[in-house]
């Protein structure tokens, strides 16, 4: 009788976790917090002019229109115009900032990471404390230096300027990488046969790839989004980038909003894109290049 | 296959004496082992004839050719790292072939080096794996065989067997002297385990602080120690070692322990030795194969207590406390002994070591 199991078990009533429906909760609302201002963005673009001013408010438009996107696009319009070479402003600034950044931050994180010099723990230390300011201290000191370089109104003041602000996180979060990578790997190479150089080009660099695709990310979306010095640095309007442009653009002529949905929407695109693109190496950077092995 | 040879060769970083007026001859196909404890320098050294970093002071010279200046490249060495450092985004293949690829070698030469070297060492059906789908084992052997396609004239390698586990050691150990066996290649290998050197190398260069205390076969080493850290460094378990002064009375020299009073009298060979050191004091050695122990008096021996007992079953281990110091004996397995029990240690005298009390020199007889 005693090795008969009970046939019954007793029900046990599971607790309702409060604290995992709480986090649910939090989550969600930090979603709707997010994705709706960007829901109803999209939503307004496709409104015409009256539909959008409409009070109570029109959820759903009851005419979509794509005419907002055609007007910005269109190149044979002064709209489309404008829009178009801030577009390509913002691309060019943005690209090079990367680009620069990259070429910049790729020998210093090495040269941080391998090399002992005087003044190298100092270096690297005031790298990051330019990290700890907001960038908007530095706005009167940069005007003026790049007055003083005749910078002023050209698109280097921008690149010089955003260079300054992401080279920190960037050499950084590089340096964590190449102090991962053991340095045989490049002792072996260059008995193998390569210079110093080719060693780093060849063998070290590449394993960094993760690190430099998150740098890109960084460097690319923090210029593309970038207002404040945009708008204080360049004052002619075929300078102007996207996020100035759109602004300046938009108090002209008495707001527009659905154009000024379309246009913000189409701004945030490329980043959008870049993200979900690169997603992958940017988890693995901001992980591999962490954590010590 | 040629000679390396190194004369006064210094590495400093500032005050901090890394390699220190290190001298030695590697002859053409031999097989060297640096050998000591972490920190010695051992590894400095085999950076400096790999040319990784810059010497301080000193020559280098490989085949004949002084290589000071001359980047690692050019060297014509090959090395094999500790944690093996293949190249993580390459296949087997092609982390064989960078080597030859560095030197512009044409295709076909590449693919035919490539293949011997994967048969030598039964890696060809790895060629197409990545390192990090390989096992240790596999991977020792990759860096082997990387090392191999150059047929350099020298091979170095950094405590290669390190990383690897127990048993794989063992094996991996007769796989590298048969290697170093059939190529006739000329090896300098590092590593802090004694045992290794001993096992593969025609000759050991015995370091500390920086220091080349002793370089010589690895059984003129064992036999004949220059100094207490070269006895108690090679060997295992280690030499044991214990300070006693010297006594004389008339011709009788006889060594005397200040903690238990007791005194141990000397051959006549041992006497010259004993009366040559510098303060009167020496370091008696012994080895705990050249020792015995008897449950009572007998001449030649001295008074200890057992500490503890290790069976191992081939041979039973008992450390016995004398004059203050803890004295290793073996025993054979059937021999009763226990833990505090007083018994008597009988030296060897044609097979016991004395150092200078002072400076730790073996004492040779006046």
């Amino acid at each position: 009788m005693a090795a008969i199991e009970s046939a019954e078990r007793p029900v046990v009533k599971k607790p309702i976790d409060w604290w995992r429906w709480a986090g649910r909760a939090f989550l969600t609302f930090l979603m709707l917090f997010t994705v709706l201002p960007m829901a109803w963005m999209v939503l307004t673009s496709v409104k015409s002019q009256f539909a959008a001013m409409q009070y109570p408010p029109q959820w759903w438009p009851t005419e979509p229109t794509l005419n907002n996107y055609l007007k910005l696009l269109d190149p044979t319009n002064r709209v489309g115009q404008d829009f178009l070479r801030y577009f390509w402003n913002s691309f060019y600034v943005s690209l090079l900032t990367t680009i620069l950044g990259v070429v910049v931050a790729v020998p210093a994180a090495y040269a941080f990471s391998r090399f002992r010099f005087p003044g190298r723990n100092f270096l690297f230390f005031s790298v990051l404390v330019r990290n700890m300011f907001p960038a908007v201290v530095f706005l009167m000191p940069l005007f003026l230096l790049m007055r003083w370089m005749g910078l002023v109104n050209t698109h280097g003041s921008l690149i010089l300027t955003y260079l300054t602000f992401g080279l920190p996180l960037s050499i950084w979060l590089l340096k964590g990488f190449y102090d991962n990578i053991p340095i045989q790997l490049e002792q072996a190479a260059r008995i193998d046969g390569a210079t110093r150089f080719q060693a780093f080009l060849l063998i070290v660099m590449p394993l960094s790839t993760p690190g430099i695709i998150a740098t890109s990310i960084f460097s690319f979306i923090g210029a593309w989004n970038e207002y404040v010095y945009a708008y204080t640095f360049l004052s002619r309007d075929d300078q102007m980038t996207l996020p100035v442009g759109i602004q300046r653009f938009f108090t002209e002529f008495a707001t527009d909003w659905p154009g000024l949905m379309a246009a913000t929407f189409m701004m945030s695109v490329p980043v959008v894109v870049l993200f979900l693109v690169l997603q992958k190496y940017f988890v693995r950077a901001l992980t591999e290049g962490a954590v010590k092995h | 296959m040629a000679e390396v040879v190194l004369k006064d060769v210094m590495k400093n970083y500032g005050s901090l004496y890394a390699v220190n007026n290190v001298s030695f001859t590697v002859e053409h196909g031999e097989f060297v082992a640096l050998v000591g404890p972490s920190g010695c320098g051992k590894t400095t050294t085999l950076n400096l004839i790999a040319g990784l970093i810059p010497m301080s002071g000193g020559d280098i010279s490989i085949g004949n050719c002084i290589v000071n200046e001359l980047d690692p490249k050019d060297r014509d060495i090959a090395m094999v790292f500790q944690n093996y450092a293949l190249y993580p985004n390459k296949s087997v293949f092609k982390n064989l072939a960078f080597p030859l690829q560095m030197r512009k070698l044409p295709k076909s030469e590449i693919e035919a080096k490539v293949t011997q070297a994967a048969r030598i060492l039964d890696i060809t059906h790895l060629l197409d794996r990545r390192p990090r789908e390989l096992s240790g084992g596999q991977q020792q052997r990759v860096a082997l065989g990387r090392a191999l396609v150059r047929d350099p004239a020298v091979f170095l390698m950094d405590e290669p067997l390190s990383n690897l586990d127990a048993k794989l050691r063992v094996a991996m150990r007769s796989e590298i002297k048969r290697f170093h066996h059939n190529l006739n290649a000329t090896v300098i290998y590092v590593t802090h385990d004694q045992l290794e050197a001993v096992t593969m190398a025609d000759k050991m260069a015995v370091m500390h602080g920086g220091v080349l205390q002793q370089y010589d076969s690895p059984a003129n080493v064992f036999a004949n120690p220059v100094n207490t850290f070269v006895a108690s460094f090679v060997g295992s378990p280690a030499m044991s070692l214990i300070s006693l002064e010297v006594v004389t009375k008339g011709t009788d020299v006889a060594l005397k322990s200040a903690e238990e009073g007791w005194e141990l009298p000397l051959s006549a060979e041992n006497a010259r030795k004993a009366t040559a050191s510098s303060q009167g004091t020496v370091v008696l050695g012994a080895r705990h194969s050249t020792l015995k122990i008897h449950k009572s008096q007998v001449p030649g021996s001295v008074p200890g207590r057992v500490y503890t007992v290790e069976p191992t079953g081939d041979v039973t281990f008992a450390q016995v406390f004398v004059s203050g110091e803890v004295v290793n004996v073996s025993l054979e397995p059937t021999f009763a002994i226990a833990p505090d029990e007083e018994v008597f240690v009988e030296f060897d005298q044609q097979r016991l070591h004395l150092f200078d009390g002072q400076t730790t020199n073996a004492l040779k007889a006046a």
